[in-house]
């Protein structure tokens, strides 16, 4: 029968290390099971060591004893202590004793042969995903799992390495929950530990993925048990009532952090009493991107924005002349020739060597060059729509030289133009009457933000139109240098080049 | 051959340089279009199929031919390489550890960088869509003149100003790849540096200003003389190229399968997220099967 030992800690900040030792009386032997040690030769003491987790936490675990045959019948003591450095706790146990009809095998001793037939519970079935109630969405596929998209949480807990901005919410909304449908033809009374792992479906190795309720948020309040330990699965202690049929709801709680999108084989093991049952199901994990369809969803945006004010482009046309036109052609052609075309030709050529990271090489020309040529233009005509200029033709010489006509290009242009022109105009670009050096380099680092966020934007397009993957410390990497820091120092350079193109402006 | 005679439109009149540039362009957006809703591999690689096959059609000469196949090589190889480092499903094999969980700093970054298997497979499959655009884009662009696709989009009413942009634009580009050329001997002679690669790059830093001067100067004389003649703000006198019934009717055709497509993606994607209907059924499983 299995003694049910859970330990409670609060107040105390440090983690502690935990003696449990559990006597019993004469006529019982502990046995031995996940990290219990048997201290006697009598079997009668076992100790475990815990983690107790600081501020708050919980610990528990079962231990397994049995009586001696011929154990008369009567009351018994268990003595559990728990003994730290600093303090330690005392409890003894009463119970009766009353001897079974049958004489219960146990198969854990390894000279014990289990009789199957006086004990049989076993897993009927695995259903997921079900509700909290155990009903089943027929709109939902069968062995889907949905979990949320975590790209900005990600990002967070990438520099901090916190995890979850708020586990309580994490485990206040399970990713799914599995409706566990137990036989027990004999009967039996028990309680049983309930073990969900993922596996990888080619090599049948354990990976990461699923987790158990138990980590702590001092901001949120107390409710979950400490850290289990155990990394990787999510448990749950069931209760056999003694029907022979039992179903028990179990929610699924998924480490959004760790897991991957694909498929798995769920292992889901049901043990107690030196016993254990298997069943493996197949399972898919399927993310929604919700930061990728925002980003299309704001890129569409931008482009019905462009394409409402782009009535606008004949009156900045007007406003800059045929002086300020023919400028605006002629940058935005040594742009094709300047980036576009080393970018598509070196770029594709750095990418054979450099893989992805071609990119932070090509992003020279596409950051600094670009923006030097930006900022500069803009010095020498500024207006609004100078900018939004400039992109369209150099995507218009990209579409009628390569045939780069494609959907994406244009949304990308799209947001490159609302995007830096919002910024302009917000930081009052077109308003101030001159352009100083300290306001110049809050423009510089207002406009790397911004291509910061239009690469973003960017690459989480590249992800939903293409189907491609990016890790969330790449797409930082490259928001960092190729959007702020290229940027920056290419717009920075654009002003330098601007103010001296202007003595020529003036000849 | 020169590689500005690699990027100019061929000479010769067969069926694709006749093609309206009405018809290239929108062709050329629908199938992006397509390509990008498509998933299926078969499907997808149906489509790059197709692509080659009206280069064969067009007749691209063996020259264009290689240079077609080594960008294909490589844009194949640069998606290839990029999923095989951030493939992000399973099951995926590690083939090789670039940068261990365990190594300090970068390995706590990055969560350790390895080389799975199956991501060079995705990266090879994805990589067809990019594959596709690029084949099809590169016909259009051997088989035009870029005045054709010019005239393409002044017909669908784009400003003549920025028409006339786009123009000076494409006019100049082969000039200021020559003036490039004389800023470099310019500042190589300046400084007494070697010529050579290496001589080049390190005069690149300089290249940015004379330039962007000299476009400056050559605005200002062109503006002058636009202006003087009164060509720039007057609309200008289009000479349509006549678009073909039968393009016409083509373009209708592939725009009705293009918008078939996306819709029963959306219709199966809709159904994913439970708004779904019995009467779909057969559009569920066709998107299923080859979309």
């Amino acid at each position: 029968m299995p003694l049910y030992i859970n330990l409670t800690s609060f107040d105390i900040a440090q983690a502690q290390l935990a003696q449990i030792k559990v006597t019993l009386p004469k006529g019982f032997v502990a046995l031995p099971n996940n990290g219990w040690q048997i201290a006697n030769d009598q079997g009668q003491q076992a100790v475990a060591m815990w983690q107790l987790p600081g501020n708050y936490g919980q610990n528990f675990d079962l231990l397994y004893i049995k009586p001696q045959e011929q154990l008369q019948a009567g009351e018994y003591k268990i003595l559990v202590e728990a003994t730290c450095e600093a303090w330690q706790l005392k409890q003894e146990i009463s119970f009766n004793y009353v001897p079974s009809d049958k004489t219960m095998q146990v198969q854990k001793a390894a000279n014990v042969v289990v009789d199957k037939s006086q004990y049989n519970w076993y897993i009927q079935s695995v259903n997921l995903p079900v509700d909290a109630q155990g009903n089943k969405d027929d709109r939902a596929a069968a062995n889907v799992i949905y979990v949320r998209d975590t790209t900005l949480e990600g990002f967070r807990n990438r520099m901090t390495g916190d995890g979850a901005t708020n586990w309580s919410a994490v485990f206040n909304h399970p990713a799914t929950f599995v409706m566990l449908e137990m036989r027990n033809p004999q009967k039996d009374v028990r309680v049983l530990k309930f073990k969900a792992e993922l596996l990888d479906k080619n090599t049948g190795k354990l990976v990461p993925g699923l987790m158990t309720a138990g980590k702590v948020v001092d901001e949120e309040g107390h409710g979950w048990a400490g850290e289990t330990g155990a990394a990787g699965e999510t448990t749950a202690m069931i209760s056999l009532d003694g029907k022979k049929n039992q179903t028990f709801i179990l929610p699924l709680y998924v480490d959004y952090f760790t897991v991957l999108e694909g498929d798995y084989n769920l292992r889901v093991t049901v043990s107690g009493n030196g016993q254990e049952k298997i069943q493996e199901v197949p399972i898919a994990i399927t993310k929604k991107h919700n930061v990728g369809l925002g980003a299309v969803g704001f890129s569409f945006l931008c482009a019905l924005l462009a394409l409402a004010s782009s009535y606008r482009l004949p009156g900045c046309i007007k406003r800059i002349g045929a002086r300020g036109a023919i400028t605006v052609a002629l940058f935005a052609a040594l742009a094709f020739g300047g980036i576009t075309l080393p970018t598509t030709l070196l770029g594709d050529l750095l990418h054979v060597f450099l893989g992805p990271f071609s990119g932070l090489v090509t992003g020279i020309l596409s950051g600094v060059l670009q923006y030097l040529l930006i900022v500069s233009l803009l010095t020498l005509f500024r207006a609004p729509g100078v900018l939004a200029l400039m992109f369209f033709v150099k995507y218009m010489l990209s579409g009628l030289m390569f045939g780069h006509f494609t959907p994406l290009g244009a949304l990308s242009t799209c947001v490159s133009v609302v995007v830096l022109e919002a910024v302009l105009y917000l930081c009052g670009f077109y308003r101030v009457q001159q352009l100083g050096k300290h306001y110049m380099m809050l423009v510089a680092l207002l406009l790397g933000l911004a291509d910061a966020a239009v690469t973003f934007i960017n690459l989480e397009q590249m992800m939903f139109f293409y189907r491609l993957y990016y890790a969330d410390w790449y797409m930082a990497l490259y928001m960092l240098i190729n959007g702020l820091l290229y940027s920056s120092i290419g717009a920075w350079l654009g002003f330098k080049t601007g103010s001296k193109l202007q003595q020529v402006m003036g000849e | 051959m020169s590689v500005r005679q690699l990027w100019e439109g061929a000479d010769k009149k067969g069926w694709a340089e006749e093609l309206n540039g009405r018809t290239k362009l929108i062709m050329l957006f629908l199938f992006a279009i397509l390509t990008i809703t498509v998933d299926n591999p078969r499907t997808l690689f149906l489509l790059f199929s197709v692509t080659l096959l009206l280069h064969v059609a067009a007749g691209t000469s063996i020259y264009k031919w290689r240079v077609l196949a080594i960008l294909l090589l490589l844009g194949l190889w640069g998606s290839m390489f990029s999923q095989a480092l951030f493939f992000a499903q399973t099951p995926r094999t590690p083939l090789l550890t670039i940068i261990s969980p365990e190594c300090p700093y970068l390995g706590q970054l990055t969560g350790g960088l390895y080389v799975y298997r199956e991501g060079i497979l995705y990266g090879a499959v994805q990589g067809l869509r990019s594959a596709s655009m690029l084949a099809l884009g590169l016909l259009v662009c051997w088989t035009s003149d870029p005045r054709q696709l010019l005239q393409a989009l002044l017909s669908w009413r784009l400003s003549p100003q920025i028409a006339f942009m786009l123009v000076t634009a494409i006019r100049f580009l082969p000039v200021m790849a020559a003036e490039t050329g004389e800023v470099i001997t310019a500042l190589q002679l300046r400084s007494d540096s070697q010529k050579g690669r290496s001589a080049v790059l390190q005069h690149l830093p300089y290249i940015c200003k004379p330039l962007l001067a000299r476009c400056l100067r050559r605005a200002q004389t062109l503006a002058l003389s636009v202006v003087s003649r009164g060509f720039f703000l007057a609309s200008v006198g289009q000479r349509r190229e006549e678009w073909l019934l039968r393009e016409k009717l083509c373009c209708l055709v592939f725009l009705g399968f293009t918008v078939a497509v996306v819709a029963s993606k959306i219709i199966y994607l809709l159904s994913e997220q439970g708004l779904y209907f019995g009467f779909f059924r057969i559009i569920y499983d066709w998107t299923v099967l080859y979309l």
